[in-house]
């Protein structure tokens, strides 16, 4: 079995170059899955159509999830994951997004994000996210399994 | 009222003259009238003793009359001598003091009246007796004084509500002279909707079931103009609690109506103009919400594809176009920079700032640490650790920082950077001063440095943008602080703030 992709949900075409073009130096390829905005982010995890086959459209194993995003904001994705009831409730996201704003940071972390990155200015600077990134989450990091499961029952 | 039994005498008619005098003497209510035997006994006691004394006729007749005496006077033998000298002279009037059954004292007008038979021999002696204590008088008083006063108007009723006593302020405060509105109701005070609401009958009834009625409202005029009124409405009762009147004092308030309104206006107003303001303040929330989100993504993208350009076609540029891909890079660099400081400026100017009780120290070295390295080894700190005050640490902080940057950037190429920070204590504020060996400010130009996007400089010779003194100034303000510089051109610029010094022993949480 493949390793499983990042997704990447961002609407800036230009950002969406800039850090496919960052993942492009690493030295081991990681396959990214680019979505555009909330509603398709849901509906991809949630396996819903066009997104119902796991063989073309496999569980990621970490979201890059931008705030402001069009339909449904990045806060209204990350509500909708933790409030599942399957496992897919325990997959990680990485915000990754402009704002520095301390109200979006608490935000985040209340709602249950497992990391907050801003987007650095240069491009030198996002490729040296993408390495610790890579180092740090598809790495170091110990990931949960998203199929089995029900800690379901576990109290909301 | 009589006191004497008049059972055998029901027709007045046939009352002897002497009779009707012993029932005039009786009756009389504001005067004690006794008869004193020739051995000082108290032989007749008539209403007015009752009332004045205290003792019922049956507790006193037969008893001493000197038990009416202060111990003092009995010590020096003043009713024997009294009566001594009403037995020569035929009259002793004196004042004095005398007691009441129970030992209170009152002042009194006595007049001591020898009694002798036809013959010539003394019978007794007859004593009447006034009161002038402090009630008494002063209800003379009182009356002279309500009568007299102009700004209040006080005026009596009856228990119905006619009018029965006017003053000189009622006159003037409501139209009406005494003669045209005694006997009338005092419902004409009112307003039409105040009477067909029943007002008056409420204010009556209020007065009659709890003593009195407060209250503020618009009355009316004799001429029908209207006015604010305060009013305070008294029941009057007699001394077995019988309601025998009312009085009324009222005053004009209208001035101060007028101006209770005019401030309740000023405060919507401001309200108003607060809410407004709050409004405005979410706006330009958003704003800058927008700003940091919408604009810094174009210039990110401006940023990373010159920098991919540069990197990933290398070959492709000759020195020239290498060049302009530098040129992109510095201009976007700017544009950030700007953005950045526009962000701060208006952080600045709008956030919610709670003062708290700050460490100068800890300010300046947080501030310190963003200097580059080589900065921080030119850099010279001369502050107490207890020197604390009252502004926001993170703003403190904000404002040392753009000063040094600013410090440490003006300065001319071929001068080792010199920066001192020093603060000190002057009575109520501390003042924090940067001083460097930079460039410089001439006296013209001291002033408008603190403007926004006010340089002295092209920005080959000194980077910026035009806003870190703004900063500084809108800083400064927010935290109720005061700011300027000195300098000389070629010599140096010392910046400083000044602060509100804090308690010095709040400095714990700090130390």
């Amino acid at each position: 079995m493949p390793e499983a992709p990042v997704l990447l949900v961002e609407d800036d075409p230009a950002d969406v170059r800039l850090i496919q073009r960052a993942f492009g130096k690493l030295p081991d390829m990681i396959k990214v899955i680019r979505l555009t905005n909330g509603d398709e982010a849901v509906s991809y995890l949630a396996g819903d159509a066009p997104y119902e086959n796991r063989g073309t459209h496999p569980m990621p194993r970490v979201v890059l999830l931008d705030i402001k995003l069009p339909r449904r904001s990045g806060f209204e994705v990350l509500e909708w994951l933790r409030r599942q009831t399957t496992a897919i409730k325990r997959l990680p996201v990485v915000m990754l997004t402009s704002s520095r704003h301390s109200v979006d940071i608490n935000r985040a972390y209340d709602l249950g994000a497992n990391s907050y990155l801003t987007k650095p200015d240069t491009a030198s600077q996002l490729e040296d996210l993408a390495l610790r990134f890579q180092e740090y989450w598809l790495s170091l990091n110990e990931l949960p399994d998203l199929h089995t499961g029900p800690t379901a029952k576990a109290p909301r | 009222m009589g006191r004497i039994a008049t059972a055998s005498s029901h027709t007045p008619v046939n009352l002897r003259a002497d009779e009707v005098f012993r029932r005039l003497i009786d009756s009389v209510r504001e005067y004690a009238i006794l008869v004193v035997d020739p051995d000082g006994q108290i032989a007749s006691w008539n209403f007015g003793a009752e009332r004045l004394y205290g003792y019922k006729s049956e507790e006193v007749i037969g008893k001493p009359f000197n038990i009416l005496y202060t111990e003092a006077d009995l010590k020096a033998h003043k009713p024997a001598h009294e009566l001594e000298i009403a037995a020569r002279t035929g009259h002793f009037e004196n004042e004095g003091w005398r007691v009441r059954k129970g030992g209170s004292r009152f002042s009194a007008n006595v007049i001591t009246t020898r009694l002798t038979d036809d013959a010539g021999n003394l019978i007794g002696f007859g004593e009447v007796t006034r009161d002038l204590t402090e009630h008494r008088q002063s209800e003379l008083r009182y009356r002279l004084l309500v009568e007299g006063v102009m700004d209040y108007a006080i005026f009596s009723m009856d228990p119905t509500g006619h009018i029965t006593s006017w003053n000189v302020g009622a006159e003037r405060i409501k139209g009406y002279a005494a003669d045209e509105i005694i006997g009338r109701h005092f419902s004409a005070f009112y307003t039409p909707e105040d009477r067909a609401k029943g007002l008056p009958e409420h204010v009556l009834e209020t007065a009659k079931s709890r003593g009195h009625f407060e209250g503020e409202g618009w009355r009316v005029r004799k001429d029908g103009s209207r006015f604010w009124a305060s009013v305070v409405v008294t029941a009057l009762r007699d001394d077995e609690g019988g309601l025998y009147g009312f009085s009324k004092v009222t005053r004009d308030m209208t001035d101060r109506k007028r101006l209770l309104d005019e401030l309740q206006r000023h405060a919507e107003e401001l309200e108003l103009r607060i809410a407004e303001r709050e409004e405005s303040n979410a706006e330009l929330e958003a704003f800058a919400y927008s700003v940091s989100h919408d604009l810094r993504a174009p210039l990110r993208a401006v940023t990373g594809f010159t920098e991919a350009l540069a990197e990933d076609y290398a070959g492709s540029f000759d020195k020239r176009g290498r060049e302009y891909l530098n040129d992109i890079t510095s201009a976007a660099a700017r544009m950030s920079l700007l953005v950045q400081d526009l962000l701060e400026y208006g952080r600045v100017s709008r956030v919610s700032i709670p003062l708290e009780t700050v460490s100068v120290l800890k300010a300046v070295e947080d501030a310190a640490k963003e200097v580059s390295k080589e900065a921080r080894e030119r850099l010279t700190l001369t502050i107490a650790p207890d020197l604390v005050v009252v502004a926001h640490g993170r703003v403190l902080t904000q404002i040392i920082s753009n000063l040094l940057s600013n410090a440490f950037k003006f300065q001319a190429k071929d001068v080792v950077p010199d920066v001192r920070v020093f603060a000190a204590s002057l009575d109520s504020v501390v003042r924090i001063s940067i001083a460097d060996n930079g460039i410089g400010i001439a006296p013209e130009h001291q002033e408008r440095i603190w403007n926004i996007f006010e340089r002295l400089h092209d920005r080959d010779a000194y980077a910026g943008t035009g806003i870190g003194l703004a900063i500084v100034k809108r800083a400064v303000t927010r935290l109720r602080g005061t700011y300027g510089v000195d300098s000389e051109v070629g010599k140096g610029s010392t910046f400083w703030l000044e602060l509100p010094r804090a308690q010095q022993a709040e400095t714990r949480n700090y130390a």
